[in-house]
């Protein structure tokens, strides 16, 4: 039975203190996981508590809903987010993900959630200004429900498994919902091939954001051109994994109001993809300058950073104004940590007693 | 594997299930300190390597 042992303290205090000391938490205060508040967070997730969706990386630990349901607990989730903690789970355990070497690499990424969908709502997920800072209870307790998973059920700790050599505070949690009301596009996830109307979880491991500052000017012809272009700036650094490995993926959060300018134009999220990927080249000679050595140019050769539109993320959110993101990637692992597009199950859940 | 690592490399054993799988420490770090040095890494583990390997001693 994959059912797990509950531990015993004399107060909540005393509970956390073990917990801290046992290397179950990020470090912040948590939850108690309670059998009484673990066996409603499995209610919310409408599955048996045994029942496991697969081994997580490095330690092959399964994570069983009961487990998984202890994360969300420990994180501040409300039954309405188990949904979305459960699809988040399953897309890192997709083997796409490469999830187990994502969390022994050297490198600083995380797994970056973007929910589409009626989810959005009713979890109360934020997609405008400071969606990925402090603030919103939904965003900060479905990142960080994954995040605990990460460590309690997949053993990622920091220097022992877990190598990265700086981190980045995105490692607490980086979720958000699209800006949907706001974006001239499809929804993400629609272009992901999910059904309209549905809600998903689409999670790709990705550095911290990286602002690129974008004044528009209508009246300006080449204004258009000079957005994609910057888009292609903030990745065709030739010492960022997108370059030196190759590849891979990465994610770009449009703020509203370049995205409006540029649907303005004419444009879709196939050609906004297209034209940062066609942009998105580091010459041969400054590569070799620089992070040549990875794989060394051939005279007059350009270095592309990424091989197909579809492997940049293009997303809608963030408040309007002078600054969209960039999100790199590790571009590593048997896959390159690709990208994940998991459909959120929202028709069997139910009430559940004493919770929120 | 390089001393800093070697945490890592204890912790993927066990997860495996080879948590005796034979191993030996190299300094840290190894990539990038130069031939020379590497060399003399190499010199200085490599009965070691044969003794992981083989349990016996080498007789080099």
């Amino acid at each position: 039975m994959n059912r797990s042992p509950v531990l015993e303290a004399v107060s909540e205090e005393a509970a956390l203190e073990q917990l801290h000391e046992m290397g179950c938490t990020d470090g912040l205060p948590v939850v108690i996981p309670t059998p009484d508040r673990v066996a409603r967070m499995v209610l919310a997730m409408v599955h048996a508590p045994e029942i496991s969706l697969g081994q997580m990386g490095p330690n092959f630990g399964e994570c069983t809903f009961e487990r998984l349901a202890a994360c969300a607990v420990m994180a501040g989730c409300t039954a309405d987010h188990a949904p979305v903690v459960v699809a988040a789970a399953q897309a890192i355990l997709d083997p796409r993900f490469d999830l187990t070497e994502m969390q022994s690499t050297t490198y600083a990424t995380a797994p970056l959630l973007i929910v589409n969908g009626p989810a959005r709502t009713w979890t109360g997920l934020e997609s405008g200004y400071g969606a990925l800072g402090p603030g919103f209870r939904a965003n900060a307790s479905i990142g960080r429900a994954l995040r605990l998973a990460m460590i309690n059920i997949g053993g990622g700790r920091a220097g022992q498994s877990d190598m990265a050599l700086l981190g980045h505070a995105g490692k607490f949690t980086m979720c958000l919902a699209e800006d949907e009301e706001n974006s001239p596009f499809p929804p993400l996830h629609e272009d992901r091939r999910c059904p309209a109307g549905s809600s998903a979880v689409t999670v790709i491991g990705a550095d911290a954001p990286s602002s690129i500052m974008i004044n528009v000017d209508a009246d300006d012809p080449t204004c258009g051109d000079r957005v994609l272009a910057s888009f292609a700036a903030a990745f065709a650094n030739p010492i960022t994994n997108n370059v030196a490995l190759g590849g891979g993926q990465a994610a770009l959060a449009l703020n509203p109001d370049h995205a409006a300018l540029l649907a303005d134009l004419g444009h879709t999220r196939r050609s906004i993809a297209e034209g940062v990927c066609e942009r998105a080249v580091v010459a041969g000679a400054d590569f070799a300058k620089t992070a040549g050595w990875m794989r060394p140019p051939r005279d007059g050769q350009e270095i592309r950073c990424f091989e197909d539109p579809d492997d940049l993320l293009i997303f809608v959110a963030g408040g309007g104004g002078l600054y969209s993101a960039a999100f790199a990637s590790w571009c590593a692992g048997p896959h390159r940590n690709q990208a994940v597009t998991v459909t959120i199950e929202t028709d069997l859940s139910c009430e559940v007693p004493g919770m929120q | 594997m390089t001393s800093a690592f070697w945490p890592q490399g204890n912790f993927v054993a066990r997860s495996v299930g080879m948590p005796d799988i034979p191993r030996v420490q190299l300094p840290h770090p190894v990539a990038g300190t130069g031939q020379q040095n590497m060399q003399q890494v190499a010199d200085d583990v490599v009965d070691n390597v044969i003794l992981a390997l083989t349990g016996r001693e080498s007789t080099a």
